[in-house]
């Protein structure tokens, strides 16, 4: 019984990836070329001194050590809660820029579509970390599982799926500086300034 | 009916001609080998069609092929996708998992409805068979979530293989489970959707060969940047510092 449930859940899955693939094929052709313009403005700027502060550990001690236990859960609350707007930022700056990165893979310039692979892969690895990162923080939230045990620590988000955040976001924003080089000075400023 | 079944051997050997024509043996060998030998399965049924005894030994020796070469060509699919993403420890269990999860199902579909066949062999293969045809849905479907999840770019080669076995063998496992309910008064229907799903598969593979794949790793001479364009990144740095 088990297993024709899960045979007709595949056989489900499946036909739904088909209906999203055709979906996909029927609407994104021609596709959209999306340009600098299409990046620049709908970016969010992401703090990356402020993520740093939020994974510190020293800082996370230091709340613990000074706060009352009730008053360390609510900071701690309101710092996982900023987290999860900075990590959805790095994940929706991925995405605009993997669409940019799609656009580029069409060029003839063999070295943009070089550019555009490794900010593409970049920006996926930014894109598999925030996913982790938040599934692991909204389950905190919602399980509030700070009531239960001293835990959950900051400091552990700095690497989720093998993947270290800061780190794969500062590679990102290398790799878009790389992409966008082509940019006039005060465009380029304007991406570095908006990542 | 005959008739019909001559279509897919048609368009696999366009595919093959496709296939051979974008140098696609060099970028996905497993998967150019299971067109070559997609092809000469077909012939090689189609010449011994007539004499039952050898027709049957043919049959289930492809269909282990096929099986094999299936299961070949999703992990060379995940390889293509996945490597370019993460060096990830568990990366590397995915396909493991994957392919566990194919083979239990399978057995479990064995135990639940349980086959006729006297012989272990074409039971093993059958299995095989089975268990393929969910490694292949949950690697399609797998690889649709992630387009969506991580925005990747899904026109490329190793999706466009994906989704063709995708499409069939999710055609496929609902097909055998209705058998399995139904009996052989399905087995008409059986074969005619069986052989629409895989023209339709082999027509996904030729429509995403169709056009040439763009290179994605240009010569180092190619890839350096301009001495104007070093100060530029150089500056763009330093201000993200």
């Amino acid at each position: 019984m088990l297993s024709l449930i899960f045979t007709w859940l595949s056989v489900a899955w499946g036909f739904l990836s088909c209906i999203y693939m055709l979906r996909c094929a029927w609407t994104r052709f021609p596709k959209r070329d999306v340009d600098a313009d299409d990046v620049i403005p709908f970016l969010y700027p992401v703090d990356i001194s402020l993520a740093e502060s939020l994974l510190d550990p020293a800082t996370e001690f230091e709340f613990r050590w000074k706060l009352r236990p009730p008053e360390f859960r609510e900071a701690q609350r309101k710092r996982m809660r900023l987290y999860l707007e900075l990590t959805r930022r790095m994940a929706h700056n991925a995405t605009v820029l993997v669409q940019y990165a799609d656009a580029e893979n069409n060029s003839r310039d063999p070295r943009r579509v070089g550019l555009a692979s490794t900010l593409q892969q970049k920006a996926i690895e930014v894109r598999i970390y925030s996913l982790l990162t938040r599934i692991k923080l909204r389950l905190w939230l919602l399980l509030r599982s700070e009531l239960l045990t001293s835990k959950p620590v900051l400091a552990h988000l700095r690497t989720a799926g093998n993947i270290n955040g800061l780190q794969t976001y500062n590679a990102l924003k290398t790799a878009a500086a790389a992409a966008f080089v082509q940019l006039p000075p005060d465009e380029l400023d304007s991406l570095t300034r908006s990542l | 009916m005959y008739l019909l079944e001559f279509i897919p051997s048609g368009l696999l050997v366009a595919l093959l001609g496709l296939l051979v024509l974008r140098r696609v043996y060099a970028t996905l060998p497993c998967f150019f080998a299971y067109a070559a030998f997609a092809v000469g399965a077909d012939l090689a049924r189609f010449l011994v069609h007539s004499h039952p005894g050898a027709y049957y030994a043919t049959y289930w020796i492809t269909e282990a092929g096929y099986d094999l070469l299936g299961i070949l060509v999703m992990y060379e699919v995940l390889r293509a996708v996945l490597g370019a993403l993460t060096r990830a420890w568990w990366a590397r269990l995915i396909f493991p998992a994957v392919l566990l999860a194919g083979v239990v199902l399978s057995l479990a579909r064995a135990h639940a409805a349980p086959t006729q066949f006297s012989r272990r062999l074409a039971f093993c293969i059958l299995i095989g068979e089975i268990a393929a045809r969910f490694v292949q849905v949950f690697v399609f479907a797998g690889l649709v979530a992630l387009v969506r999840l991580l925005g990747l770019r899904w026109r490329q080669f190793p999706f466009g293989v994906a989704a063709g076995f995708g499409l069939y063998s999710t055609v496929a496992l609902l097909i055998t489970t209705k058998l399995s309910d139904f009996g052989t008064r399905f087995m008409f229907l059986w074969n005619v959707t069986s052989l629409v799903a895989y023209s339709l598969a082999v027509l996904i593979w030729i429509w995403f060969f169709s056009v040439p794949q763009k290179t994605e790793n240009p010569s180092p001479e190619l890839s350096a940047l301009s001495p104007v364009d070093l100060k530029q990144y150089k500056d763009a740095l330093r201000r993200m510092r």
